[in-house]
């Protein structure tokens, strides 16, 4: 609840809700519109989508990162430390919420978008494999940055990271492997999987153990800096 | 109440201890002060008795229990005022106190409004602290750290950035705390403070404790064991307390001269730490 009102303070981060709002415009719109001028776009439909999951777990990649950061940059942080409350349960628990709504709206966007008939089990599994983006983002953000200036910077690096893969579409096979050293690499894949009405299983299992990997370690390297 | 036995310490990636083989207890109901320069270890020895350091050398017992033993029950036992001002600056004063009080169990924590009364914030306690000052930052600072009734409590430079008004009612309150029979280890290099409030003191110089006694003893063993007397005409002189009152000098200087002050020549705090220490306590 304290998260949601710094959030609301903060006009540089409030902007930010209205992120999800802005993705669904131009899936449900623009994307339509562009689909009639051009009819060339709508081979291009499925990696506008991919990216549309991704960069809505932006909005609380982003804000999360930025109320953390402060916290360290106030040295609230601290406080935490010496509170009767198990570290990595607190950090687990606290975003959750991000993590729920952030699913719930990726899986209301590839729910809603009007170009496939997708299934209601399958967007939700993906909404949750690209959902668990945000705690990896902003754990590791905050833990690399010692103050806002260089959390940009570890921000813009990241908002490359994970949409970099959607490269792999446009590559030989050969090279496209490459990517499979970031974890949106098998999330894009599964997905595009999906839409194609094609196998998305091995895709999907690698990206759900590989960001419980990257979860496991960033929640524990965060716990184990931040309070301090 | 607290026993350290042999508390060595290196941050990692260094080789230079920071701490070097501390010994000292803290008895039930003491006001204890850990006096040093910055960069003496202060800070961190509290650090390691509130665990946010580990991987020390040494024991460290808190109430018979190695300190490793206690998990989060401990922190219910515990408060921490910060040397700098750490609060939520878009939240209010009391929304900051709600936030943190959530965490503990609700059977020992005191009441906010009544906290916020006690150090005069009443009336600024619904604003946000980013319109706060730096003293309502630090009173907000001490009353978090007591709002849930703790047996110990941990205050680094508690009067760093007060005025004296509050600075004065923040060492009151610490003794009143004292009084209601809890433990308080206070770091600061304020000797004056430290002077007024502390039972005992120890001085931490580079990482080593040269020495751990009370204030008054540390005093009258290190000054002379003289008054000074001065004329309002700008004569002065010493004599030994020994068989004052038989010291004709003495008495002849007070018969004949109209006086301005008597003094007994006691070694101030800080007197006593540049003599035991060979340095001063500035920042």
């Amino acid at each position: 609840m304290a998260d949601f009102k710094l959030i609301f303070r903060d006009p540089s981060l409030r902007v930010f809700l209205l992120l999800p709002a802005l993705i669904f415009v131009v899936i449900n719109v623009f994307l339509p519109y562009l689909i009639d001028k051009y009819e060339a776009v709508n081979e291009y439909v499925p990696y506008v989508l991919i990216v549309a999951t991704i960069e809505n777990t932006q909005m609380f990649g982003f804000i999360y990162s930025m109320v953390l950061i402060e916290e360290k940059e106030t040295e609230v942080a601290r406080v935490y430390g010496v509170l009767p409350v198990s570290k990595i349960w607190f950090v687990l628990f606290r975003l959750m919420i991000p993590f729920l709504i952030t699913v719930s709206l990726t899986w209301a966007i590839l729910l809603l978008q009007p170009f496939y008939d997708l299934s209601v089990f399958l967007t939700l599994l993906f909404s949750i494999l690209s959902g668990l983006i945000v705690p990896v983002y902003c754990l590791g953000i905050s833990t690399l940055s010692a103050n806002k200036m260089s959390g940009m910077v570890w921000i813009k690096i990241f908002n490359i990271l994970v949409v970099l893969p959607v490269i792999a579409f446009f590559v030989p096979d050969s090279f496209s492997h490459l990517f499979g050293m970031l974890p949106t690499h098998w999330a894009f894949q599964g997905l595009n999987n999906v839409i194609e009405g094609e196998a998305f299983f091995f895709n999907a299992f690698i990206a759900f153990i590989y960001f419980l990997i990257l979860t496991t370690f960033t929640v524990r390297k965060f716990a184990s800096v931040h309070f301090t | 109440m607290i026993q350290v036995k042999n508390l060595s310490f290196t941050y990692p990636g260094s080789t230079q201890p920071v701490l070097q083989a501390l010994n000292f207890e803290i008895s039930e109901g003491e006001i204890f002060g850990f006096l040093g320069p910055s960069g003496a270890g202060k800070s961190t020895t509290q650090k390691i008795l509130y665990k946010i350091l580990h991987n020390f050398s040494g024991e460290v017992f808190i109430q018979d229990k190695p300190l490793d033993q206690w998990g989060k029950a401990y922190f219910e036992r515990i408060g921490v005022g910060f040397e700098l001002p750490n609060h939520y600056l878009k939240l209010s004063g009391k929304e900051n106190l709600e936030l943190f009080s959530s965490f503990y169990k609700k059977e020992r924590l005191l009441k906010i409004p009544d906290l916020f009364e006690m150090v005069g914030l009443q009336d600024s306690m619904n604003k946000k602290v980013e319109a706060y000052s730096k003293g309502m930052k630090m009173r907000l600072n001490f009353i978090r750290a007591i709002m849930n009734n703790p047996d110990i409590l941990f205050f680094d430079e508690p009067t760093a950035g007060l005025d004296p008004v509050n600075g004065h009612k923040i060492k009151e309150h610490i003794v009143d705390l004292k009084n209601q029979g809890k433990t308080i280890f206070i770091t600061t290099h304020d000797m004056a403070t430290a002077d007024e409030i502390c039972d005992r003191v120890s001085f931490i110089v580079d990482g080593r404790l040269r020495v751990t006694e009370t204030p008054s003893t540390l005093k009258h063993q290190h000054g002379e064991n003289k008054v000074s007397v001065e004329s309002k005409d700008g004569k002065s002189a010493e004599f030994s307390l020994e068989n004052l009152g038989k010291n004709l000098q003495f008495l002849e200087f007070i018969q004949e001269n109209q006086l301005l002050r008597i003094n007994t020549m006691e070694a101030t705090l800080e007197q006593v730490f540049i003599q035991v220490t060979g340095k001063t306590l500035k920042v």
